[in-house]
């Protein structure tokens, strides 16, 4: 079962995304926040609360999503993560998964995946 | 001249002569010469014929004082004369004048029967057609020296032992001395024995011995009153018909003013040939052409220094056919045999490229232009250029490999990352468009639909399908030009796009990017397309050799200015990995690449881009770590002309056939 009230946050610097998955994660029955960097994150109080990271890999200027990865490995908060990117290529999902990511979505990706990488997400957790 | 005595005995025609003998008086009035006689006591004794005629002297005069007859009258001292004539016996002249006529005049004693001296007799000899004479060659002799001294070049004339006689004024001013100090002087003690020569002595000897002509003879360092001067003497027998004997006119021709001015201009004429072979020489180094001529008949061969340069022989070795058939590149020779049988049978003009295979290995290509004819010899003689233009075939060659490594590379290398940002920037959008629209659905489909919610959903929708078109757009206009073309560019703007559709390769590389790009920056004329894979190639260097590094930040400084005044300069600054031991140079060399994927094409023909567009591109080490490239281009007013190169850019079916793939 889906936990409808947990909480994805994601972390993206792509305004576009912040804006729009929300809605949509909140449209899913999700509690949803975003960030723009994982600085920002690290920085905010969803780190404990967050049920499912969903994560940029790229994000110019700062901590990039597996570094991200790598410092809540670090801080023992195992956050279940599904990663997202737009200019991924066939070798980039193997790799997130196995350093423990849950998902890699290449954009654009559907509803539909959406919701399975979440499912998966939730039941890992 | 002996005096004739006249003895008088009787009296003349008419006159009281004592012992009056007519036979006598006959034949001295019969002589045309006047005689006067006049007694002890200078009475006049008598006359002839002629003296009454051509003196004017009358009978009435006979027994008158001599001083008393005017026509006698002109002989001053003539009592005194007389005096002394009748005293001593001996005879006495005196000239006189009368009127234009001129007389000498004899004054001889005469005796009478007794043997005592009764008086003296005086004879007029008419001289006056003599002293004319003698006074025109007198006149004549002035002119003539008056001429002889105007004459410019000294003159000198020598006795037949050649000791001088005399010199014009010429000669006298020339040699400083008076006619007194060198009358007699040997000619050889002049001009302190500078003419003390045997090249002169023996021909002067030949010449009055009227064997041989006298040849000029050319003295230097002559000492006059001039300085030292250089003197051509000449040398001409003088005789005078009917006269043994010899002298000798020697004229001398001051020829040093002449001499110094051949010598000068000998001087500027050799320094002007050897700025013109310096000029020429200097003309065939930076032009790379050597010249040469061939006599075909002897085959004798003439390099010049530049025609050894190319072929790289040493100067001091004899040009032959051997030497060049060892130099001429293996697949060349049969044609270097063809045109040398032409040139043998026909003469002519010749034109051929051909190639060199040099003892290292590499290979020079030559353009050689000969034109045939007749030397001054009547023989027949090749002259021609031999041009080194290997750069400019390899120039050529790089071009026509670039214009395909361009097509491959734009469709290969440079579209393959460029795909990546493509996607990027497209997946962005259309990932947004995906989970708006499917929002919006959720939203609409809800029990009690959220319209406002839908409403911004679709908003974003569009804003987000808005920015892929973008993105398109900017595709097609940096893909539209399919055939080189020169515009005005602005290098910030072209810079610009080139980061914007190379973001997602700098984000996945974390490189952090600061665009340094100057304001005010002028246009340059350039192919944009071409000018953008540089720019991209570059930045995807860059980034390429900092995606190891991981002990600092992973910066490039991406800068623009202006340079040396009327260029434009892109920097890309990195701080990457730098050229390690390969070395700067080796970088640019195609094929050459440190890069496991990579063609090593890149550099060689983002180089060749550079220089199409009159710019140059290079590679700097940083202080720090990493490395700096660079190109600097001619601002627009700067380029003349269009870019003659095509290089066919990744067609816009590429890319969206690439894009569909995605």
């Amino acid at each position: 079962m889906t936990d409808r009230r947990a909480l994805v946050t994601v972390v993206d610097d792509d305004e576009s995304v912040r804006e729009s998955l929300p809605d949509l994660l909140r449209e899913l029955g999700f509690a949803a926040r975003a960030f723009s960097s994982a600085e920002d994150f690290l920085a905010s109080d969803c780190v404990d609360r967050t049920s499912c990271l969903i994560l940029d890999i790229v994000m110019p200027g700062g901590m990039s999503g597996p570094e991200l990865q790598r410092e809540l490995a670090g801080r023992r908060q195992l956050i279940p993560i599904v990663f997202i990117t737009a200019n991924g290529d066939e070798t980039t999902r193997p790799r997130l998964i196995a350093e423990g990511a849950v998902e890699c979505l290449l954009k654009p990706f559907g509803e539909k995946a959406l919701l399975s990488a979440l499912s998966a997400a939730l039941r890992v957790a | 001249m002996t005096a004739p005595r006249v003895t008088l005995t009787g009296s003349w025609s008419g006159c009281q002569v004592a012992n009056g003998d007519d036979a006598l008086i006959n034949i001295l009035d019969t002589v045309d010469v006047p005689i006067v006689a006049v007694r002890r006591d200078f009475m006049i004794a008598g006359f002839n014929k002629a003296a009454a005629d051509v003196l004017g002297l009358s009978p009435a005069d006979i027994g008158r004082a001599s001083r008393d007859i005017s026509v006698l009258a002109g002989l001053p001292r003539l009592e005194q004369q007389c005096n002394r004539v009748i005293a001593s016996g001996v005879d006495s002249r005196a000239d006189l004048r009368d009127g234009d006529k001129w007389f000498v005049v004899r004054i001889s004693p005469y005796t009478k029967g007794d043997r005592q001296v009764a008086g003296a007799v005086l004879t007029f000899t008419n001289v006056t057609a003599f002293r004319a004479s003698i006074d025109q060659a007198i006149y004549e002799r002035e002119w003539t020296k008056a001429i002889i001294n105007t004459v410019a070049d000294p003159l000198v004339v020598l006795s037949a032992d050649q000791r001088i006689q005399s010199g014009n004024r010429a000669f006298y001013t020339m040699f400083g001395v008076s006619r007194d100090e060198t009358q007699g002087v040997p000619l050889y003690e002049l001009g302190k024995g500078a003419f003390d020569l045997a090249p002169l002595r023996a021909p002067l000897k030949e010449m009055l011995a009227g064997s041989h002509p006298f040849q000029p003879v050319e003295a230097d360092d002559v000492f006059t009153a001039m300085g030292q001067r250089t003197l051509i003497l000449d040398a001409r027998s003088l005789a005078l018909p009917g006269h043994s004997e010899r002298r000798v006119l020697v004229t001398f021709h001051d020829i040093t003013a002449r001499k110094q001015a051949e010598a000068a201009k000998d001087l500027r004429s050799e320094e002007e040939l050897r700025r013109s072979e310096a000029f020429l020489a200097e003309a065939q180094r930076l032009s790379a052409t050597g010249s040469f001529s061939w006599r075909v008949a002897t085959d004798e061969i003439r390099w010049s220094d530049e025609a050894y340069r190319i072929y790289e022989v040493d100067p001091a070795q004899p040009v032959t056919f051997d030497l060049i058939r060892a130099r001429v590149h293996p697949e060349n020779r049969v044609h270097l045999e063809e045109v040398i049988a032409r040139a043998r049978r026909d003469g002519g003009d010749f034109e051929y490229e051909s190639r060199l295979l040099m003892p290292d290995r590499s290979v020079k290509y030559l353009h050689v232009v000969a034109h045939g004819g007749r030397n001054h010899n009547g023989e027949m003689e090749l002259i021609g250029t031999v041009q080194d233009v290997t750069e400019r075939r390899l120039a050529e060659e790089a071009l026509s490999k670039a214009r395909s490594e361009l097509a491959h590379v734009a469709r290969v290398t440079t579209l393959g990352a460029l795909t990546a940002s493509i996607a990027h920037e497209v997946n962005q959008p259309l990932s947004g468009i995906i989970t708006n629209a499917s929002t919006c659905l959720r939203m609409l489909d809800a029990d009690s639909p959220n319209v406002d919610g839908a409403r911004e959903t679709v908003r974003r929708t569009i804003r987000d399908a808005n920015r892929a078109s973008e993105v398109i757009t900017r595709l097609r206009a940096l893909f539209s030009h399919r055939e080189t073309t020169t515009e005005t560019v602005d290098l910030n703007e072209a810079t610009r796009e080139v980061i914007a559709l190379s973001l997602a390769e700098l984000q996945r590389n974390q490189v952090i990017l600061r665009p340094e790009l100057a304001d005010h920056l002028p246009p340059v004329s350039a192919d944009r397309v071409q000018l953008q894979q540089v720019i991209l190639n570059l930045l995807l260097n860059a980034s390429e050799a900092m995606s190891d590094v991981d002990d600092r930040p992973r910066e490039l400084v991406i800068r623009t200015a202006r340079h040396d005044g009327d260029r434009v300069r892109l920097t890309m600054q990195d701080a990457g990995v730098g050229f390690g031991h390969h070395g700067v140079d080796k970088i640019f060399e195609p094929f050459y690449t440190t890069k496991s994927g990579g063609m090593g094409i890149g550099l060689s023909v983002s180089r060749s881009i550079i220089e199409r567009h009159h710019g140059r591109l290079w590679a700097t080490a940083n202080d720090g770590p990493g490395a700096t490239f660079a190109f600097s281009i001619p601002a627009a007013a700067e380029v003349a002309g269009n870019i003659s190169v095509a290089v066919a850019a990744p067609a816009a079916t590429d890319v969206v056939h690439a894009l569909g793939e995605l």
